[in-house]
């Protein structure tokens, strides 16, 4: 303590030099990152953005570049017409063989997302008390996400081989991409449950609602965007899936089969680019759905916990922000 | 519960069964509470942990376990021109697989390269895709901006690897793609004799499994670093140490599980891939993943079997070798 009296003639320059060079080294670091960032996105990013260009070439457009004019939507409408004319000439399409593997897509999908959004939440039901050999079973799960979609198709073309079966789209393709979905549906559920405060459902009980109820009125409401969220994982993966579902069906039934269809086709087109964003385009459109419901409920959930607060008079209540004010003032 | 006519060795245990029955009628709500902590609750609770387990584990069973087991028996059956395969047993499968063990083998030979093209995969998604989300992580200070390069950054995975692999096969590789166009226009290549020769190579084929496989090794690299106390970081420096010590010393031991992670799921999803390398090459570059699905097309079931397991096999080895780096249940 009595070098305290030498404190105010000492020089502080320890301090100042380190916090220069610090600041001076991140601001670096940062800059470097975020162009280094840029450039990531962009390899991320623009072969499906040329791909994007390319699919509103003219009539006689190829699938490289040079970019052949005049830009057109000629191969947006063959994707979705039988038939498109240009001029006196008449361009065939594959419109048919799109809408009908477009359609077995949405369905399977749709039936697949359902599936997944259902036994994910049971599958994390199970798991929110620990049980006995719940590692193994946890092990399962994540060989399920391990597992490549390539042996898990072969696998279930000779289980169903074995058994007599014929393989389909809708007996075992629909099953080999649950499979690929419900462990991502589990984890999802699984975070939604880590920050789920139990006593929740035990206000409830001790309001005099029983089990059943408890679940439809407490549970679900608050839990809900996590089983929104499984239903899109086995919704997407299953939209854009080849590799479980090509060895088990015979034909284009799904888009992704019909994308490679259309490659192996004697000549490629740009109709194939077109095909393509628009699968993606779907795929973007799920996501921004996702985001946009998560955003609205967080805003909702936020107004509604304020007015509680408001109304017992508890705003001043736990405010981390505030909190850390008094803590640096 | 337990009948009055045969003699019971142990007559108090069923009085306290008839007591603990009353007991559940009058407290029934309580005991709904979790207050109640005997061994009937404990049981009724295992029951209700089962009911909800039994859905998803009975179709994991089906569509998952039965057929990986299927995939080992299958290489134990006789294979039959006509039908496929009989119910006979053999390791002739086998056999045909190992002799020769070597890079004369057509099976080995693409083994070789899948495991080339996968390494190689590996350790470029490393040292790209760790400066990504160390930046994400640790440079990107306010949560809403993170939260949204993250989802940018992400957004491919929910795209279709066919639909990116057709992507990357035309418009961009090539020798009229719009990557050696580029090259053209620099003056360090040409069209007739490209710099790099990506026209349905294993040069395409490679770039494109990091392009693809990327975001499998940020996720989970970033979510460790975006656990990483800071408070841990300041420490370090306060302790004098610089950048790179700081880094190698507290921040790389943590976030190691997520590399192991990230490297597993590239490693054994790229040594199984098939559709994209069929894509991207146009059937030039011929995998493991691609000789096996010839066999399986061509109704060879129990040797497409056989090369499976062996697959499987040595993606448990890679999977073992890779956790050595790590130990993840200590770790995370």
């Amino acid at each position: 303590m009595s070098s305290s009296a030498y404190a105010p003639a000492m020089e502080r320059t320890q301090d100042t030099v380190v916090k220069r060079q610090y600041k001076s080294k991140r601001d670096w670091a940062k800059w470097g990152l975020a162009t280094y960032f840029v450039i990531f996105l962009v390899f991320l990013y623009a072969p499906m953005i040329l791909m994007a260009i390319l699919s509103f070439q003219g009539y006689q457009g190829g699938v490289t570049f040079p970019f052949s004019g005049p830009a057109g939507l000629d191969w947006w409408r063959s994707i979705f017409a039988s038939e498109v004319h240009h001029g006196q000439q008449v361009i065939f399409t594959n419109a048919d063989g799109i809408r009908t593997a477009g359609e077995g897509s949405l369905w399977v999908s749709l039936a697949a997302g359902a599936i997944v959004a259902v036994l994910a939440f049971t599958l994390s039901m199970a798991f929110r008390r620990s049980f006995r050999g719940d590692g193994i079973a946890f092990y399962i799960i994540l060989l399920a996400l391990m597992t490549p979609g390539f042996l898990l198709g072969l696998g279930t073309q000779i289980f169903w081989k074995a058994m007599g079966q014929e393989t389909s789209l809708w007996h075992t393709a629909l099953g080999t991409n649950t499979v690929w979905g419900i462990p991502f549906g589990f984890l999802v559920m699984m975070a939604i449950w880590n920050r789920y405060d139990d006593h929740i459902d035990e206000a409830a009980r001790d309001l005099g609602a029983n089990a059943a109820r408890t679940f439809g009125e407490v549970t679900l409401p608050l839990v809900w965007t996590g089983i929104f969220g499984a239903f899109l994982f086995g919704f997407t993966l299953t939209w854009n899936d080849f590799d479980r579902t090509a060895l088990l069906v015979v034909g284009n039934l799904t888009l992704p089969l019909e994308i490679v269809g259309l490659i192996q086709a004697a000549a490629l087109r740009p109709d194939l680019y077109a095909l393509g964003t628009a699968t993606t385009l779907v795929s973007i459109a799920v996501i921004v759905t996702f985001l946009v419901v998560l955003a609205i409920r967080s805003r909702f959930r936020r107004t509604t916990v304020h007015r509680v607060e408001e109304e017992l008079g508890l705003g001043g209540g736990i405010d981390a922000e505030a909190a850390e004010q008094v803590v640096e003032g | 519960m337990s009948s009055s006519s045969t003699p019971d060795p142990t007559p108090h245990l069923d009085l306290a069964d008839i007591e603990e029955d009353e007991l559940e009628v009058e407290h029934e709500h309580e005991r709904a509470l979790g207050e109640q902590r005997g061994a009937q609750g404990e049981r009724r609770r295992n029951w209700v942990t089962l009911a909800w387990a039994a859905p998803g584990f009975l179709w994991l069973g089906f569509f998952l376990i039965a057929p990986l087991v299927f995939i080992v028996l299958m290489s134990f059956w006789t294979p039959n021109t006509s039908v496929g395969f009989v119910k006979d047993w053999t390791t002739q499968n086998y056999s045909d697989l190992l002799h020769p063990f070597s890079l004369d083998n057509a099976y080995w030979k693409d083994m070789w390269r899948s495991f080339q093209i996968s390494a190689i995969a590996v350790a470029a998604c490393l040292v790209f895709g760790f400066p990504i989300a160390y930046f994400l992580a640790m440079k990107v200070q306010k949560l809403q901006y993170q939260i949204a390069l993250f989802i940018l950054t992400l957004a491919p995975f929910w795209t279709s690897f066919i639909t990116r692999s057709v992507a990357w096969a035309y418009p961009l590789m090539g020798s009229h793609g719009a990557l050696n166009t580029f090259l053209v226009k620099l003056g360090v290549s040409s069209y007739d004799n490209p710099l790099l020769n990506t026209q349905f190579t294993q040069l395409s084929v490679q770039l494109a499994m990091i392009q693809l496989y990327i975001l499998f090794m940020v996720t989970p690299i970033f979510f460790l670093l975006a656990q990483v106390d800071r408070h841990a970081i300041e420490a370090a420096r306060d302790l004098g140490g610089n950048w790179w010590s700081t880094f190698r010393e507290v921040v790389l031991p943590q976030t190691m599980p997520g590399v192991v992670i990230g490297s597993i799921f590239i490693f054994v999803l790229t040594m199984g891939e098939y559709g994209t390398v069929q894509v991207i090459s146009q059937g030039a570059v011929t995998t493991v993943g691609v000789y096996i699905q010839t066999q399986i097309v061509g109704t060879q079931y129990p040797q497409g079997a056989a090369s499976a397991v062996l697959l499987v096999l040595i993606l448990i080895l890679g999977v073992f070798a890779i956790t050595r780096f790590s130990n993840l249940r200590e770790d995370i």
